[in-house]
């Protein structure tokens, strides 16, 4: 039987190794998807799966460092650090070829070795500044 | 012989002392969330970070010299600040996790934002150490800072 623990391991090892179709397998078909930078409050796998595309899509040298994992009974989370250089547009900020690095936090919920719920916490405003984006009401404008 | 009845930090004891500290965050009680960590707590606000002509000032540092100003700014600042906790979960080894909401409606300048007399509302998600002596000895927290700033109607990213 596969622990919270090592679902979730399975999840953010895909991550890091860009591997979209790893980190779905462990996650359930109606998964619980809220990405609060996003605004992002859904129950689809197919939304979690275009939100991880457009992440490795826009970044192709991701690197994902995990810091620390907490397990507390069926939720794991997971505080991680995302970099790499912008490749292409990402959340509406146009390619300006920036370095991103970013901390992270990732809140999942595991029933029968299987994701049920996940809650990704950043701060937008990191993100756009290292973009190089000025205004949050112009973000495609660098 | 006299002594300092100690129960074991479990995570259930653990949980419960972080569900003390946001009742007095809620309550505007600073002194009483410091009084709930350790002298020497650490404190990691991962958004926070100012960015000057020469150096970037981040949220990180001590409870007692980085997280005081910091909650009793926000407090001064958004004088009617709510605190609504969604979540608490620990464990034996001192670690919980928190979902809150924290919102207020803004009175004085936050940051670089100028009060416009807007609310914000804005899911957190904190981390504690809590030690054997159930104090807490470190805080990290995450929150997307740009929504707070458009809900302020705060446009610039500075």
């Amino acid at each position: 039987m596969t622990t919270p623990a090592e679902a979730v391991q399975t999840f953010t090892d895909a991550l890091a190794r860009r591997d979209v179709d790893a980190a779905m397998a462990v996650t359930a078909s109606r998964v619980s998807v809220t990405v609060h930078p996003f605004g992002l409050y859904e129950k689809d796998a197919a939304v979690l799966r275009s939100v991880l595309a457009d992440l490795v899509r826009a970044f192709p040298d991701l690197m994902i460092s995990v810091s620390r994992v907490i397990t507390t009974g069926d939720v794991v989370t997971v505080l991680l650090k995302a970099e790499g250089t912008q490749a292409d547009g990402y959340a509406g900020a146009i390619n300006t070829e920036k370095h991103l690095d970013i901390d992270q936090a990732w809140r999942f919920v595991i029933a029968d070795g299987s994701i049920t719920e996940v809650t990704a916490y950043w701060c937008q405003a990191q993100l756009y500044r290292r973009l190089a984006v000025k205004r949050y009401d112009q973000i495609a404008i660098a | 012989m006299t002594g300092v009845i100690q129960h074991p930090r479990t995570a259930e004891a653990a949980a419960e002392v972080v569900a003390g500290f946001f009742d007095r965050y809620g309550a505007h009680d600073v002194e009483g969330m410091t009084d709930l960590c350790s002298m020497n707590a650490d404190i990691s606000y991962v958004p926070v970070e100012l960015w000057g002509k020469q150096r970037v000032l981040r949220g990180d540092g001590k409870v007692r010299t980085v997280g005081k100003p910091l909650w009793a700014g926000l407090i001064a600042s958004f004088p009617d600040l709510t605190v609504t906790v969604h979540t608490i979960a620990g464990n034996d080894e001192g670690d919980v996790v928190a979902q809150v909401d924290i919102g207020g409606t803004q009175q004085r300048p936050w940051g670089l934002i100028a009060p416009a007399g807007r609310h914000y509302r804005e899911p957190h998600l904190f981390v504690f150490q809590v030690g054997t002596d159930l104090l807490i000895d470190s805080i990290t927290a995450y929150w997307n800072d740009a929504s707070i700033s458009q809900q302020l109607g705060h446009q610039e990213v500075d």
